[in-house]
């Protein structure tokens, strides 16, 4: 016999089910064999009755309420890029909170370095790159706050990328601080696969995208 | 009466046999149950057969993902009683070979819905299980996944999942939005608008709150947000990475991969953001931590080989251990809620496959074959697993058997769909 649960959807209240729990394991094989054994002696035993007497079902109800939904306040679908109103925030981190938004140059003064497939290390192409960068920043940009942003091609895990891309963007601001750039005038940020310089997915546009580039954050 | 039942031997596609009671689950000769989904009945005038159908529809189709049974969705409306064992005519059901039925019944009053399901053994002409609802009209949907859960568990023991949801990111609008929709893809809703990059959704153990990576503020930090408003609250801001955040199981903590100390290292955190804890010590990259079900072990991707593998470490970072030991390139682990197994993902050739194997290593089992698979999250009976998949059949969020049979697009519209994440309620 089972009872007949009746669950309330709409109010807050935890269900009872726990306790009704009188159902095992054994049980499915028993209902399976009974399912099947009765097949059978359907089947097979055409003297006998194969139907049972049917008892009258009359559960009794029990009330019980079940959790509803968690209720979802989902935001409103709207074009890229448009700004949200700011929501309160708490800023529970350790790092002084940015004062307002940075707006990020793409300087074209700097050239773009780049990478061998999943590594960080600086060929000698890119060591020759970052030494011209080095002197223009020493020669016209001695002040100025420069972010180092390191990406990845598309291939490979997103989440490794973004460490990777890290890893390349640090080892470029490291090299930099050898060639005498000064180390506070200079971050790191990556970006991972997330902002590919050039779409497709061959080897011409992997190559382009492993890199690292330059910003003048103000 | 003898002929009867010799037509029912040739009509049903039975081929069992039982020694002493006991059928053996595993033996080829087995079949799998039959369950017909009857539309429910309506008490009120005039009847909604397209939302009728729609429970039956649901039913149905949790029941085959499940692999259980087979289950049809049917209508065939009795005039009254749907619900008496007495007055139920099994004949039908039977001679159609199924070998479970259930049978609803529902009234919409002012808003107010009722709605009785009950599940029964055909053969035997018995109840198995009953159940009543009272909601509104909006919650039929998911008040029919729950009947499915309670099928489950009526079977099996163990209830079904099919109440919860999957968070995941997605580029309908532009750039990496994250969104959240049922189990089955229905009812996606988005929560986050904010034009930027967002990544790697992760609900908290009561289904209420998610965390998130976003380079809204020009970084990637670590948001948390409750699903019941909109207010994204900054939980990590460090300098540098705050990236691949997950949950504790017991909701206290959050682990993330931070850099602010050099490389991406493993820490935990309060779920507020505080008192970080440092795992890992290896100039290595580490990251994307996953919590074993006991909150004692940690999964998580490092490279101090060389490339990506998956590694398990004590909670405190202590007994580091390497898992993988096939492939050369392991990410994405995904510790299942029964604890048995880990699923990841392996890149072999550029694309990517599903994985599982047991914590300590062993029993290594491939679960996709087509296509480039990611991000695998295993639902909270451990009995599925989503993922990320482009394939022939179309890029989405995919669910499949936790042994890789039943694979299916959940998701459905325009753009990309990237890490998607099982809601554990």
């Amino acid at each position: 016999m089972y009872n007949l649960h009746v669950f309330d959807f709409s109010r807050h209240f935890a269900s009872f089910y726990a306790g009704q729990e009188i159902f095992m394991k054994k049980s499915m094989v028993a209902l399976l064999a009974g399912i099947s054994m009765s097949a059978l002696i359907a089947g097979g035993c055409a003297n006998k009755e194969a139907v049972k007497k049917e008892e009258a079902v009359v559960p009794p109800v029990a009330v019980e309420k079940a959790e509803p939904a968690t209720p979802i306040e989902a935001v409103e679908q709207a074009p890229p890029v448009e700004q949200v109103k700011p929501a309160q925030e708490e800023v529970v981190s350790s790092v002084a909170p940015t004062a307002g938004e940075k707006s990020a140059v793409a300087e074209s003064s700097f050239e773009i370095v780049y990478f061998d497939f999943d590594k960080s290390d600086l060929r000698q192409d890119a060591r020759d790159v970052l030494s011209k960068n080095a002197e223009t920043i020493l020669k016209s940009f001695a002040g100025a706050k420069i972010q180092i942003e390191g990406h990845c091609d598309e291939r490979g895990s997103a989440e490794y990328n973004l460490a990777l891309g890290e890893h390349r963007a640090k080892s470029v601001l490291k090299y930099l601080t050898t060639l005498g750039v000064k180390a506070e005038n200079l971050s790191a940020i990556s970006y991972g696969e997330e902002k590919p310089a050039v779409k497709g997915s061959d080897e011409g546009a992997w190559a382009k995208n492993r890199r690292a580039e330059f910003v003048i954050i103000k | 009466m003898k002929i009867f039942l010799l037509l029912l031997l040739l009509l049903s596609p039975v081929s069992l046999y039982a020694q002493s009671g006991y059928i053996e689950v595993a033996a080829p000769v087995n079949r799998q149950l039959k369950l017909a989904v009857d539309s429910p009945r309506s008490l009120d005038l005039p009847p909604d057969a397209e939302s009728a159908r729609m429970v039956s529809d649901v039913i149905a189709y949790d029941m085959n993902m499940s692999g259980v049974v087979i289950a049809e969705s049917r209508s065939q409306q009795p005039a009254a009683k749907a619900l008496s064992l007495v007055d139920i005519d099994f004949v039908p059901w039977l001679s159609a070979g199924f070998d479970l039925l259930v049978r609803s019944e529902y009234s919409l009053k002012n808003g107010r819905l009722t709605i009785e399901f009950r599940l029964f053994d055909v053969i035997n002409r018995k109840l198995i299980t009953a159940k009543r609802y009272l909601g509104t009209a909006k919650e039929l949907r998911r008040i029919s996944h729950s009947f499915s859960d309670e099928i489950l568990r009526a079977l099996t023991g163990q209830k079904g999942p099919f109440t919860t949801r999957i968070a995941y990111v997605s580029t309908q609008t532009g750039n990496k939005e994250i969104f959240v929709m049922d189990w089955d893809g229905h009812n996606p809703l988005p929560l986050t608008k904010n034009g930027s990059i967002n990544l790697n959704p992760d609900f908290s153990p009561d289904g209420r709150e998610i965390i998130f990576t976003s380079y809204k503020r020009r970084n990637p930090d670590l948001y948390r947000r409750s699903l019941s408003n909109t207010v994204e609250v900054a939980t990590s801001r460090r300098k540098g990475l705050n990236i691949t955040g997950k949950w504790s199981p017991d909701g206290s903590k959050i682990a993330l991969a931070l850099s602010k100390d050099g490389d991406a290292e493993i820490y935990t955190l309060d779920k507020d953001g505080g008192h970080p804890t440092r795992l890992t010590t290896n100039p290595a990259l580490d990251l994307y931590p996953s919590w074993s079900p006991d909150g004692t072990q940690l999964a998580f991707v490092s490279d101090r080989l060389g490339k990506p593998q998956i590694f398990v470490m004590n909670a405190d970072g202590s007994g580091v251990r390497r898992l993988t030991t096939s492939g050369s390139y392991n990410v994405n682990p995904s510790w299942s809620p029964k604890g048995d197994r880990i699923a990841y993902s392996r890149m072999t050739g550029g694309e990517f496959s599903i994985f599982t194997v047991a914590p300590d290593g062993t029993s290594d089992v491939q679960l996709t074959f087509d296509g480039s698979n990611e991000n695998p999250s295993w639902s909270a009976d451990s009995r599925f697993i989503s993922f990320s998949s482009k394939r022939s059949s179309g890029n989405g969020v995919y669910v499949m058997r936790a042994d890789g049979a039943g694979q299916t697009k959940v998701s459905h519209g325009k753009g990309m769909y990237y890490q998607p994440v099982w809601s554990a309620r």
